[in-house]
């Protein structure tokens, strides 16, 4: 195994053009990327660094992998996850359901800021591992994309630099070994709002009331056992076939717990608008349908759309977001169900739902 | 060729067969109709896949000697012809179909045949073959055809958004249980598990492993494959599935332009960076090569030739999001289906 880098202090971004330091490159055993064992995990060439200015926003992350994630049939299952590392202000944000305000909670702490603000993303990964941020749907300068080996695995601290110049919904998750990073729940909520705040979806876009984050994910506890590198020596650890046992939303158990969760069902009133932001979370195909609702799409992957589209159900894929404004004409409780279907069939695999109450 | 005398392939005598005249589609219009000629010989044999297994395929190739996976692609404009012959060095019959374009019926093992039908529908079509159903396809007969508009060298379509350059992302997921009852004359077991992903017939090398950064090796570094552009050099891709999976095609650094799905024009244009791609099916795409939208500082043309004067590569991956995709033989993460961008100054 490699050894591990020095940990260094998280930078300081305190000076325009500054460039910092940070460990997670280099010095690997092995030489070449060829670990002694023939791993792929560890980067070969020092993470580049990029020159950084002062933020408007700062999130500090750190990751955690002892989450525990209790089902709705009394099993639990190993969670991890990215932690708020707090102290730099910005971050959280309380988005979606569950407890997002900080601590290790899953889906990781939401990072929420406004159009045009620099976001400065702080990751310290303490631990003997790697890990990285990707904010998926943030186009940024390569070196703050977050790609293990191809912008950079991180070990340490590692700041990333972006600006986001579209207001809508995103996510992030790990891009190291992502095929399991992801999947063992490191990913959180990344909300963009325009300059005219929260309440409106985009940039002299439509506006909202109420606002829910629907972020729905499968989940296949077999993999859950498998240590950080798995796979990424060879062997098979059966990471090409993923075959869920439980399907959420936001984390939270989509069998029966969030059909009433708070902050995954919606509670308004007949009248209000309702904002929710769709994310195809997991890896397979999907099908999303609003209780008979009609829902009119008006934005997908942090773009709005050049004409609204009106429908009662959304298919999508892996990673795919939709923004969908819900305006009830009609008291009553709406149950609202996604069908996480075959990657190969389509055939159901699972039904995770939850509710919106007009009131 | 003797059914018995496989031959064996390392991907990288594959890619470097048809390196030569594949790469980045060339086109230049006309303004009268030609004939378009193409032979391909329907060959098999074994690819050894990044976990070091042999797996069983049959291809659309160039020569009898060759395995090419998919098919070196066609491209022609409305209203030529194309004047295919296919000689089948196999026992097995095959056939050449294009939907809505030509069915050749069924070539014999053995059999040679020739065959003319028009180009048309502009857009981006598979050739494949059309027996055994999905069998023969996903085990290797397949390739890319495009039809461009009459005289048009940058759009998909009349009226379509224009682009500057354009490529095929052809991808395949393969089930090794599934090519060896094809090899064996079996059906193939119902439950399809596959555990390689290619684009273009070649998977990903992450930097360490052996045949990184090797073009006729590397889906990261083949030139079919990986995008390469200066601000503005919008690339058309036309992306096409012979396997079973739905899968999500993501690029970073830039939103695609969605174009089509399955041949049929979209009725707007989304701006997605996750563009959906069905089993046997087609999604067509613009990657604009727009300044990635949210560096800080801006991305304009004198920071890529800084980057560049540095020695560093402005790149970024396409992969598809269904992550399973991103591994070879139930592991080794970055060894699937997978591709570079790579921003270049002008």
């Amino acid at each position: 195994m490699g050894r591990r880098r020095k940990t260094e202090p998280a930078p300081e971004p305190t000076e325009d053009t500054t460039t910092t330091t940070t460990s997670g490159g280099g010095g690997m055993d092995g030489g070449g990327g060829m670990m002694g064992n023939a791993c792929y995990m560890y980067p070969v060439t020092a993470l580049e660094t990029a020159p950084l200015n002062n933020p408007d926003v700062t999130f500090n992350r750190g990751v955690y992998i002892n989450g525990s994630m209790t089902m709705d049939d009394g099993n639990s299952v190993t969670i991890w996850g990215f932690t708020d590392g707090g102290g730099m202000g910005g971050g959280g944000g309380g988005m979606g359901g569950g407890d997002m305000g900080g601590g290790n909670v899953f889906p990781s702490p939401a990072m929420r800021l406004t159009q045009g603000q620099v976001a400065h993303t702080n990751l310290n990964v303490g631990m003997m591992m790697f890990h990285t941020i990707h904010h998926h749907g943030i186009e940024p300068e390569y070196r703050s994309d977050g790609v293990g080996h191809v912008s950079g695995d991180v070990n340490g601290n590692y700041t990333y630099q972006w600006k986001p110049a579209h207001a809508g919904t995103y996510f992030y998750h790990c891009h190291t070994n992502t095929v399991l990073h992801a999947e063992m729940g490191m990913y959180g909520a990344l909300i963009v709002d325009p300059p005219e705040g929260p309440g409106t979806a985009f940039e002299n876009g439509p506006t909202y009331d109420v606002e829910a984050v629907w972020a729905v994910d499968e989940i296949d506890s077999s993999w859950h056992n498998l240590g950080w590198t798995a796979g990424t020596c060879g062997g098979d650890v059966g990471l090409n076939d993923l075959n869920p046992d439980y399907f959420i939303i936001t984390g939270v158990d989509g069998a029966q717990s969030a059909l009433t969760a708070p902050g995954i069902a919606v509670d308004m009133n007949r009248g209000q608008r309702l904002l929710v932001r769709y994310i195809c979370a997991g890896y397979l195909p999907q099908e999303i349908r609003f209780g008979g609702l009609d829902v009119e799409i008006i934005a997908s992957d942090g773009r709005p759309l050049p004409n609204a589209v009106t429908t009662d159900k959304i298919n999508a894929v892996s990673a795919e977001r939709y923004d969908v404004i819900i305006e009830p004409t009609t008291r009553g409780t709406y149950t609202v169900e996604i069908d996480i279907k075959d990657w190969v069939t389509g055939n159901v695999l699972g039904t995770a739902r939850t509710r919106i109450n007009v009131n | 060729m003797n059914r018995r005398n496989f031959l064996k392939f390392s991907s990288a005598g594959i890619a470097s067969a048809m390196l030569g005249t594949a790469g980045l589609i060339s086109w230049v219009p006309r303004a009268h109709a030609a004939t378009i000629r193409k032979t391909y010989y329907i060959t098999e044999g074994f690819i050894t896949q990044p976990d070091g297994v042999d797996v069983y395929f049959r291809g659309f190739s160039s020569s009898t000697n060759s395995l090419n996976t998919p098919g070196e692609h066609i491209i022609a404009q409305e209203g030529d012809t194309i004047d295919i012959t296919i000689v089948n060095t196999l026992g097995t019959s095959h056939s050449f179909v294009v939907d809505g374009m030509f069915d050749s019926g069924r070539i014999r093992g053995g059999e040679s045949r020739r065959f003319t039908f028009e180009a048309k529908n502009p857009g981006t079509h598979m050739y494949y073959d059309g027996r055994n159903a999905p069998y023969n396809r996903v085990t290797g007969l397949h390739g890319g055809l495009a039809v461009m508009p009459a005289g048009s060298d940058d759009e998909l379509y009349d009226g379509s958004n224009r682009f500057v350059q354009q490529y095929f992302w052809i991808f395949n997921d393969i089930d090794p249980a599934w090519n060896n009852a094809v090899r064996n004359g079996q059906t193939p077991p119902s439950n399809y598990t596959p555990r390689y992903f290619t684009l273009n017939g070649l998977s990903g090398r992450p930097p360490g492993a052996p045949g990184y950064g090797d073009p006729t090796i590397d889906s990261m570094h083949d030139p079919r494959s990986a995008l390469y552009g200066g601000l503005g050099d919008r690339a058309l891709v036309r992306c096409l599935n012979p396997g079973l999976v739905q899968h999500a095609v993501h690029t970073h650094a830039n939103h695609m332009e969605w174009l089509a799905t399955n041949g049929q024009p979209r009725p707007d244009v989304w701006l997605k960076d996750i563009v959906p791609l069905d089993g046997n099916g087609s999604v067509d795409v613009i990657f604009p090569f727009e300044p990635a939208p949210d560096a800080w500082p801006p991305m304009t043309n004198s920071t890529l030739q800084q980057a560049k004067d540095e020695g560093r590569k402005s790149a970024y991956p396409m992969h598809l999001h269904d992550e399973m995709t991103q591994t070879a033989g139930g592991g080794l993460y970055m060894f699937g289906a997978l591709t570079d961008i790579f921003y270049e100054p002008k």
